[in-house]
């Protein structure tokens, strides 16, 4: 089912959690909403589920108007980052609560629910743990059964609050793409909020990327981290080092292809892996002296300082070894790819954002 | 050398018994200590002025003791006084229930001063409230004069006696609500409404299993108090032997016409039942506790 979101609205008290918010998810779209706590993101997700009113502004479910829909009339499955179980019913209970719920005349017989349960507990690989309780199970199974629960009333759209915020990283990663497959197989329409870009960018469909309230861009993970919108959203999807044109004209003879814009307003952005080290002087290159390397798994981090300004630069394994960079050396940086903002733009928020 | 080495073994299997008491480490620090100020406390405090109660009852022997104990008017105090009790206690944890429920959930303006009007009833002197209740409910009082044309008589029968211990008892329940209220996530609700759940169905099938141990917790205390409350009933009971007289008031009688035997075996009596009930209601709080809790005896779907 598509969800239409037009110029949605919220306040509290003085402080302004949305902004005219537009927003279409077609069906069967898995979106991501993405951005710094505090940008509206989960009080978005809680007026799609029905749990917060927006001040102004529709929401329409495949068309429909939904804006003042109660919670429990909108057939939405909603996931919470703490799990938010129920404590004293089995797990076999929990998943089967929504379909014990129904009215009389719409709930299922007993073998029914029983049959229905079983195939959602084999669906999240946990039916062994049917008779267990939610305080036995580890997180991510919790975040399983959660999802099973959410899954058992056949919801049209399927809502999750930060679902992998409290698990560690590697449970965290095998969730992900478990949710991925699982909903390829349900053919609904998902929105999940997280602040971790690596899991918007790996999980979703389409990122849509917030800050302070308003949308700053929507599109697929490629198209956000190679082409973003705004200085934000290029500075959210990854580390960068950020540099004053005015200050170092040198990087305007680099780059030839990007868009010209007069020197003194120009703020250049590169990804530390687009930067490359040379031993020797290099055309057009910037010099600049090794402060720091760092070996962190298969990459490694080299800061460097040109003038009185950091950069941080990543290089794979292998081309530190063959350059075997040591601090303190004289070196020559050179950028394979860098994004322009004009100044103003970036001026701009720079007041709030804190990335 | 056989007589000899016979001890040895045994007194190797009585280390080995007591080992565990008294040589393991334990992570807490202070066990011995603690535990040996409670057992002090509890004898001085508890059980040596009831084993002096039980030694005075045993000056009569049991037909005595059940002629006294079994007199009509002791059986309708019996009756006046758990009845009341009970129903006062049952009354508290509904509307206690609700009151701990709305001073938890919701902000508004001067929720802390009701909050503290909850514990009046803890610091007011049992006598002053009795007063106060039977000059509102009897019949010229400021309610009594509305509920008499009505047919409804409060002050001085036994319906007073249930309004008196319904407002001794009330804090018990609440307070012991509260915290228990206040643990439960908001999300849970949530989730149930999700889900599909009416906000009734929420009640009962969500929050009311979670809540149910502590009300019957806070029920048991308001029962408990009521039981041994004597100040402000007898203020507004009427005290009419076999209609309106309590227990704990017979007893006094009894005692101001010297008669100490007869007032202890009605203690007695009184201690018996208590500590029956007190016991079932335990039992049944351990049994709500634990049905949920992960491998509880017989936890099946």
């Amino acid at each position: 089912m598509s969800i239409e979101i037009r110029h949605i609205g919220k306040r509290f008290g003085d402080y302004v959690a949305l902004e005219n918010i537009d927003l279409h998810i077609p069906t069967g779209e898995l979106v991501a909403l993405l951005g710094p706590s505090g940008c509206g993101k989960t009080t978005l997700l809680r007026i799609i589920a029905g749990m917060e009113s927006a001040d102004c502004g529709q929401v329409l479910f495949a068309g429909e108007e939904a804006t003042h829909l109660p919670a429990r009339e909108r057939n939405v499955g909603f996931v919470f980052q703490h799990y938010a179980l129920f404590r004293h019913m089995t797990v076999f209970e929990n998943v089967a609560f929504g379909l014990r719920v129904k009215p009389r005349k719409m709930r299922p017989a007993e073998h029914e629910i029983r049959r229905r349960v079983d195939d959602l507990l084999k669906l999240v690989q946990l039916d062994w743990l049917a008779d267990r309780y939610p305080s036995q199970l580890s997180g991510g199974q919790r975040q399983r059964i959660a999802l099973a629960r959410a899954l058992a009333v056949e919801p049209r759209v399927l809502l999750l609050d930060e679902p992998f915020g409290a698990l560690d990283t590697k449970v965290r990663k095998e969730l992900r793409r478990w949710l991925r497959r699982l909903h390829d197989e349900m053919h609904i329409s998902s929105v999940f909020v997280t602040h971790d870009q690596e899991e918007a960018l790996e999980v979703a469909d389409r990122v849509v990327v917030m800050n302070q309230g308003k949308i700053e861009q929507i599109g697929s993970p490629d198209e956000v981290y190679s082409n973003p919108a705004s200085p934000f959203v290029y500075r959210f999807l990854g580390n960068v080092n950020v540099f004053h044109s005015r200050l170092h004209g040198a990087w305007a003879e680099v780059d030839r292809d990007s868009p010209s814009v007069d020197a003194g307003e120009a703020i250049a952005f590169v990804r530390p892996h687009d930067i490359d080290i040379e031993r020797r002087a290099v055309a057009g290159g910037l010099e600049a002296i090794i402060q720091e390397v760092q070996v962190i798994g298969p990459r490694v981090r080299v800061e460097l300082s040109h003038d009185a300004e950091l950069i941080e630069v990543e290089l794979s394994r292998e081309r530190a070894n063959i350059l075997s960079l040591a601090k303190g050396q004289q070196v020559w940086i050179k950028t394979r790819k860098l994004h322009v903002f004009s100044s103003p733009l970036v001026a701009m928020e720079e007041e709030g954002s804190g990335i | 050398m056989r007589g000899r080495a016979h001890p040895q073994p045994c007194h190797r299997l009585t280390d080995a018994m007591f080992a565990p008491l008294s040589r393991r480490r334990r992570v807490l620090p202070g066990f011995g200590l603690t535990l040996g100020c409670t057992l002090v406390y509890l004898s001085l405090l508890i059980l040596l002025p009831l084993s002096g109660l039980a030694v005075k009852a045993s000056q009569l022997s049991f037909a005595e003791l059940w002629e006294v104990a079994s007199g009509e008017r002791a059986w309708a105090s019996y009756r006046i006084t758990f009845g009341a009790a009970f129903l006062a206690a049952t009354i508290n944890a509904c509307f206690g229930l609700i009151v701990a429920w709305v001073l938890v959930r919701y902000p508004f303006p001067g929720r802390r001063a009701i909050d503290a009007l909850v514990d009046l009833p803890f610091a007011l002197p049992t006598a002053v409230a009795g007063i106060t209740l039977a000059t509102l409910y009897a019949g010229n009082g400021w309610i009594g004069r509305h509920l008499e044309p009505l047919g409804v008589k409060i002050a001085f029968t036994p319906l007073g006696i249930v309004v008196a211990l319904t407002f001794i008892s009330l804090p018990f329940v609440v307070r012991t609500l509260q915290p228990v209220i206040e643990d439960i996530e908001p999300e849970v609700e949530e989730a149930a409404a999700s889900l599909g759940a009416s906000r009734w169905q929420t009640f009962l099938r969500v929050l009311l299993p979670g809540i149910f141990p502590a009300l019957l917790t806070g029920f048991t205390l308001a029962f408990s108090r009521a039981i041994g409350e004597y100040g402000s009933v007898i203020f507004i009971a009427g005290n009419m032997p076999l209609i309106s007289e309590i227990t704990p008031l017979l007893i006094i009688s009894k005692l101001e016409q010297y008669d100490v035997v007869g007032a202890t075996a009605l203690a007695m009596v009184m201690l018996s039942i208590s500590f029956v009930m007190l016991l079932a209601v335990n039992a049944l709080q351990w049994w709500a506790a634990n049905r949920h809790r992960p491998g509880a005896a017989g936890s099946g779907r």
